[in-house]
């Protein structure tokens, strides 16, 4: 595990001298920003209003930093030339995949909390109430944003970056959708539909937005299944990501 | 190919199990009661219960879902989009627990078969 850790801090320097990073994190704390700026018209909390935009905002966020941090780490390393050394003596092809996934999962987390607390400081800014729970719901858009991570890694094995991100964006979307609005894109197949649905993750799991905006408390107990249901969708994820790469010629 | 085969393999595994093929989709596996508290009834209101014209309950009931507030406690009309989410349904969080056991199942069969297809 040592190497793992090792090769984890290298992805991490690496990713936070790209400016990649620093664009998308800008990118978002500015629509966050505008999004407070937006009149709430008729609804009547305006700070109901920036909770919900802005926790939306953050999981779109999430979406961005996965493909922005991941989507080309495996093809630049095969076109530099660098994955061979890496593979032939000093790690194997997992403890590269997961030494680059676990770089890569903290620097998107360490951008995601920053954003959560730029949506803090919009809420103080405009002199309204922070919620106990904005912080657990980001922390479950993180958990969901290293599930969309380990997507990006999957696909990165078979596809170039710009097949990597609507690929990508479209399990996002697919993943939103109840099984009833699943089988209804195809309503000729339900039962294929439904396996595939079956297969999916529901990403509706990670969503707290709603009962946070408007006042709800959650059961701990869910926020603990919510996780644990995030990082095993996403070590499936990655072993599938694993057995595609372990099948690869890198000659 | 050999990866193709392994993911096909993964997914064929998920829809054997027996107690996977419930999905949790809360509108069909919700009881009775917890839809009927969202509002999921659309239960008639005992001052229209009477009217013989079902159109005129129709019109009534409109009105009344658009101007009236239940008592604190009870759900409001419109409200099922809010309740019907996986926070609200304690009911498929056992669902959620056994579908994250066997996808971690399925993460350690995939990388103990691919490493063993990489040393032969």
């Amino acid at each position: 595990m040592k190497a793992v850790y090792t090769f984890s801090l290298m992805t991490l320097h690496m990713l936070f001298r790209r400016r990649t990073l620093w664009g998308i994190l800008l990118v978002i704390l500015l629509a966050l920003a505008g999004i407070a700026s937006v009149p709430s018209f008729d609804v009547s909390n305006q700070g109901r209003f920036i909770l919900d935009f802005g926790l939306f905002g953050i999981e779109l966020g999430s979406l961005l930093l996965a493909l922005g941090l991941a989507a080309n780490l495996y093809p630049r390393d095969k076109e530099t030339r660098t994955l061979m050394p890496l593979v032939a003596v000093p790690l194997s092809r997992w403890q590269y995949l997961l030494g680059r996934f676990f770089g890569a999962a903290i620097v998107q987390a360490a951008a995601l909390l920053v954003t959560c607390l730029g949506l803090m400081l919009i809420l103080l800014f405009h002199k309204l109430p922070v919620p106990g729970d904005l912080l657990p719901a980001t922390l479950l858009i993180i958990v969901e944003g290293w599930f969309l991570l380990s997507t990006v890694f999957f696909f990165s094995f078979f596809a170039s970056p710009p097949l990597n991100w609507p690929l990508t964006t479209m399990l996002f979307i697919v993943s939103q959708m109840s099984v009833s609005e699943f089988t209804g894109l195809l309503p000729s197949a339900p039962g294929l539909m439904r396996v595939l649905r079956m297969i999916l993750p529901h990403a509706d799991v990670f969503h707290i937005k709603d009962p946070i905006a408007h006042g709800f408390s959650i059961e701990p107990v869910y926020f603990l299944i919510a996780v644990f249901y995030g990082l095993c969708y996403s070590a499936f994820m990655l072993s599938l990501a694993l057995a595609v790469f372990r099948g690869r010629d890198l000659k | 190919m050999k990866s193709i085969v392994t993911v096909c393999l993964s997914a064929v595994a998920l829809v054997f199990f027996t107690g996977c093929r419930t999905d949790y989709d809360i509108e069909e596996v919700a009881p009775a009661e917890f839809l009927e508290s969202s509002g999921g009834g659309e239960h008639v209101h005992e001052e229209f219960a009477a009217a013989e014209d079902s159109s005129t309950v129709d019109e009534h009931m409109e009105e009344s879902h658009a101007g009236h507030v239940h008592d604190a406690g009870a759900r409001n009309h419109g409200t099922q989009w809010f309740f019907n989410q996986p926070w609200a349904a304690p009911f498929i969080w056992g669902k959620l627990l056994r579908d994250a056991v066997i996808f971690l199942l399925l993460a350690v069969a995939v990388f103990v078969v691919s490493g063993r297809r990489k040393r032969k």
